[in-house]
């Protein structure tokens, strides 16, 4: 109670912009003044002071190296180019320092901040204090700021080569980038507020993010979701100093494919965490926070196919800018959604006033993206000659249209109570309109990863007939196979053979590969790397359709010795035990399955208000998980349980694994990013 | 064939294949956002979604497996049966969105609960 009384007595110390504004100057500028307080602290309260003070300058330094690039880049004077890139890495060598001063504040319990009081308490592991920097709205945008920073950094390091002015513009936007958030973080949002008790004792973590989960699934979602910032800015650089050419798809094609990778990682992490920790059975609820997640990464995934067919044909110039501008779009849309609260999701972030500031960031960056490409796609132009529909490109096309589907699906679901709210009643749909809206959707796009990689560039004929016999008697036989077995769900009959053809059609091309010339798959490893990852969705694409599919569930209430069957396995009830913790009680009850024993429990925190955990237990067989969660425990010794069989959940996360080994074996330590294409045919430069 | 049709053509195909489909898979799957008093106020048929603040009265049974609550908004109230696991965080002076329907009996019968946690990151809302 001590700490909790404490702290709602000494109310933040800082709520308004105009509050904030002149303490952070002043104590920015002449900490001096305050050196009294300082004292009495003993000096402890100076990492706040100097963390708001880094974050200023970093909003001085990155807005002076925006202004001057832009100016520079439009000038072309080569010295000014490098000074404001060079102010870039002052602001970013700012964001990491004020990043280190809020590691260290948590580290070492400094009370006196608010943001180290709300979110870690002494009793919380160290490992857990540390993800304390970004389990926290303040902490988690200073996180992405860092991100932002340090790839923004890496990304300028060598962009001189692709001229001065895409260098010099690319500087400025992502200097522009970097300046919004340090200004966000500094003045609206400051993890270096002070409160003006220093309470013993801070609130400490929510135990539903007590988790090991908590360490890496919130570091990777927001370092992919700052990741994209990187190829935007650099295809609005290129579109505003007229270059059409693929340079800027080369030279930022490993920050795409790192956005990517994260976000897949992120989304994967996201699923097994809810699954392992939510104890609902599942593991995606089409909810506005995972919405907003999946949509760039459907962008960029259409971006990474898109582009190849740029570098390689010279085609979908403007839309390959489309799509790298519409990813980031989707990020900074997302950010606002989740983090303003304007739409009901089960879990939001605290509302905050941040919400109207990246409304207009929101706006200001579809403005400035959406003038630059009306005005400058007419004059991109296309590679001449005709492009014939069944071929390499026009499969990437279809692939693309249909994913930027799925994400115009998923948008109109995500702001459906945000538009009906404003004609009348609030309406939402839930996972069946995804369901039903995606599903063909996806299907057809599995059905293009059989067919296309099959498909040569120009112009396929006759011989591709003959390449699709693997991959279309794979489908006849799993879909005969799981007809006879006994599956009769019309969409799983659809889902799974196609993804064993699109399987088939990867197993095929390594096959000929292997057979003809074994050396070209090391050779070539972009093209094989991406079969890998292929390969990797596919396992995903039948885990998930058999967990989905394939579901069942019992809800039970047992006496110590009973038993129950759900789906062929079976468990008996062994008794329940009350344990007393330092912080919680927690009932473990025990249910034999073979020869282990799960232990699904439930833990009652008293110094939350009585929030009830739960802890589920997962025991993984080769065709299946089984699932058991307790709903409670009865005084006459009886336990209910929610038993769930999921068949192949195991598989999605193998398939994901394998997806990001695709991805680094296909391009780390690749020594040229830029192709030869790219570097010999720079046709076109615009008047600028 | 001009090179407009040639890529147009199949993006126009696409966009009308995407939106017939989100027109024909919300029309049957949207269910109404209410609050308690809009509930109260009109006869929806059908599933709706109404968010409310858990009051003190909440009966489990059935080993925590069937729960009876009331949900309140500022106005108005509205008995709510539930029977499934409850979110963990469930408990009275939270805001629940319940799914289902209200039967004629006046009860609201809830096919899933849904905790609405004012802060997902936060244990601010937790200090009493």
């Amino acid at each position: 109670m001590g700490a909790e009384a404490s702290v709602d007595f000494c109310a933040r110390s800082v709520g308004h912009l105009r509050d904030a504004l002149p303490r952070v100057l002043g104590v920015s500028l002449a900490p001096a003044a305050d050196a009294a307080n300082m004292r009495r602290t003993s000096g402890v309260v100076i990492l706040g002071y100097l963390g708001a003070g880094a974050l200023l300058a970093g909003v001085v330094m990155g807005g002076f190296s925006a202004l001057l690039s832009f100016w520079a880049g439009w000038r072309e004077s080569d010295v000014f180019i490098q000074v404001g890139r060079r102010a870039f890495y002052a602001a970013a060598v700012m964001t990491v320092l004020a990043a280190v001063l809020l590691e260290v504040a948590l580290l070492s319990h400094d009370f006196s901040l608010a943001y180290v009081v709300e979110h870690t308490d002494l009793s919380t592991p160290t490992a857990l204090v540390a993800a304390g920097f970004y389990g926290g709205q303040e902490g988690s945008l200073l996180y992405w700021t860092l991100i932002l920073g340090v790839l923004g950094a890496a990304s300028l390091f060598a962009s001189s080569r692709l001229g001065a002015r895409i260098s010099a513009y690319a500087t400025g936007i992502l200097a522009a980038i970097l300046s919004f958030f340090l200004f966000v973080l500094a003045v609206v949002a400051s993890p270096f507020d002070l409160l003006s008790v220093t309470p013993p004792d801070g609130l400490g973590l929510n135990p539903v993010l007590r988790d090991g989960g908590m360490l890496i699934h919130p570091p990777v979602v927001l370092a992919g979701f700052a990741s994209f910032a990187i190829p935007f800015s650099f295809a609005c650089a290129a579109l505003l100093a007229g270059r059409a050419d693929a340079v800027w798809i080369a030279h930022t094609r490993r920050f795409a494919l790192l956005a990517w990778s994260l976000q897949t990682a992120g989304l994967l992490l996201g699923m097994w965490w809810a699954y392992h920790v939510l104890g609902w059975g599942g593991y995606w609820g089409w909810d506005p926070v995972e919405n907003v997640a999946l949509m760039p990464w459907l962008a960029t995934t259409a971006y990474l196919h898109s582009s190849q067919v740029q570098e390689r044909r010279g085609r979908l110039r403007s839309w390959n800018f489309g799509l790298v501008i519409l990813a980031f779009l989707l990020v900074v849309f997302g950010t606002f959604i989740v983090r303003s609260g304007v739409v009901p999701s089960v879990h939001t972030f605290a509302i905050s006033a941040i919400g109207p500031w990246f409304f207009a960031f929101l706006f200001v960056c579809v403005v400035f993206s959406g003038t630059l490409l009306a005005f400058r796609a007419a004059s991109l132009g296309e590679a001449s000659g005709p492009a014939p529909a069944v071929s390499r490109e026009g499969a990437f096309v279809l692939q693309n249209l249909l994913l930027i589907g799925v994400v115009a699906v998923v948008l109109w679901g995500t702001v459906l109570p945000l538009v009906s709210g404003m004609f009348g009643t609030e309406r939402v749909v839930g996972a069946p309109y995804y369901e039903r809206a995606a599903a063909p959707l996806f299907a057809t796009i599995l059905a293009l990863m059989a067919v296309g990689p099959l498909l040569p560039w120009r112009h396929a004929g006759r011989p591709v007939l003959r390449a699709l016999r693997w991959p279309a008697t794979a489908a006849l036989v799993v879909m005969t196979g799981l007809f006879v077995a006994g599956v009769r769900s019309a969409p799983a009959l659809v889902a799974v053979p196609l993804a064993v053809a699109a399987g088939a059609t990867v197993a095929s091309e390594y096959t000929r590969a292997a057979l003809k010339r074994p050396m070209s798959i090391l050779r070539r490893r972009r093209r094989y790397g991406a079969y890998l990852a292929h390969l990797g969705l596919v396992v995903v694409v039948v885990g998930i359709a058999a967990s989905h599919f394939g579901q069942q569930e019992k809800d039970v209430t047992l006496q110590p010795g009973a038993q129950v069957t759900v789906a062929g396995y079976t468990l008996t009830y062994t008794g329940a035990q009350k344990r007393q913790l330092t912080d919680h009680t927690e009932f473990v009850a025990g249910m034999r399955f073979g020869d282990q024993t799960l232990e699904p429990s439930r833990a009652t925190y008293a110094g939350l208000g009585g929030q009830a955990l739960t802890h589920v237990a997962i025991t993984t067989t080769p065709l299946a998980d089984v699932y058991v969660v307790l709903a409670g425990t009865n005084d006459d010794g009886s336990a209910s349980f929610r038993v769930f069989v999921n068949p192949l959940v195991s598989w999605v996360w193998a398939g994901g694994a394998v997806i990001i080994l695709g991805v680094v074996l296909g391009n780390v330590g690749e020594r040229s990013p830029i192709p030869e294409l790219a570097r010999r045919r720079i046709p076109i430069t615009l008047p600028a | 064939m001009s090179m407009a049709l040639r890529w147009g053509l199949p993006a126009v195909v696409v966009a009308a294949c995407v939106g017939y489909l989100i027109y024909s898979a919300s029309g049957g799957a949207s269910e109404y956002y209410v609050t308690v008093s809009q509930l109260r106020s009109q006869s929806a048929a059908g599933d709706v979604r109404v968010a409310g603040e858990v009051q003190d009265d909440v009966q489990k049974s059935g080993g925590g497996l069937h729960v009876t609550f009331t949900e309140k908004d500022k106005t108005a109230s509205i008995p709510v049966e539930y029977t499934g696991t409850l979110p963990d965080i469930f408990r009275p002076g939270i805001t629940v969105v319940a799914e289902g329907k209200l039967g004629s009996d006046g009860v609201f019968h809830a096919r899933t609960l849904l905790a609405k946690c004012p802060s997902r990151f936060s244990t601010q809302p937790y200090t009493q």
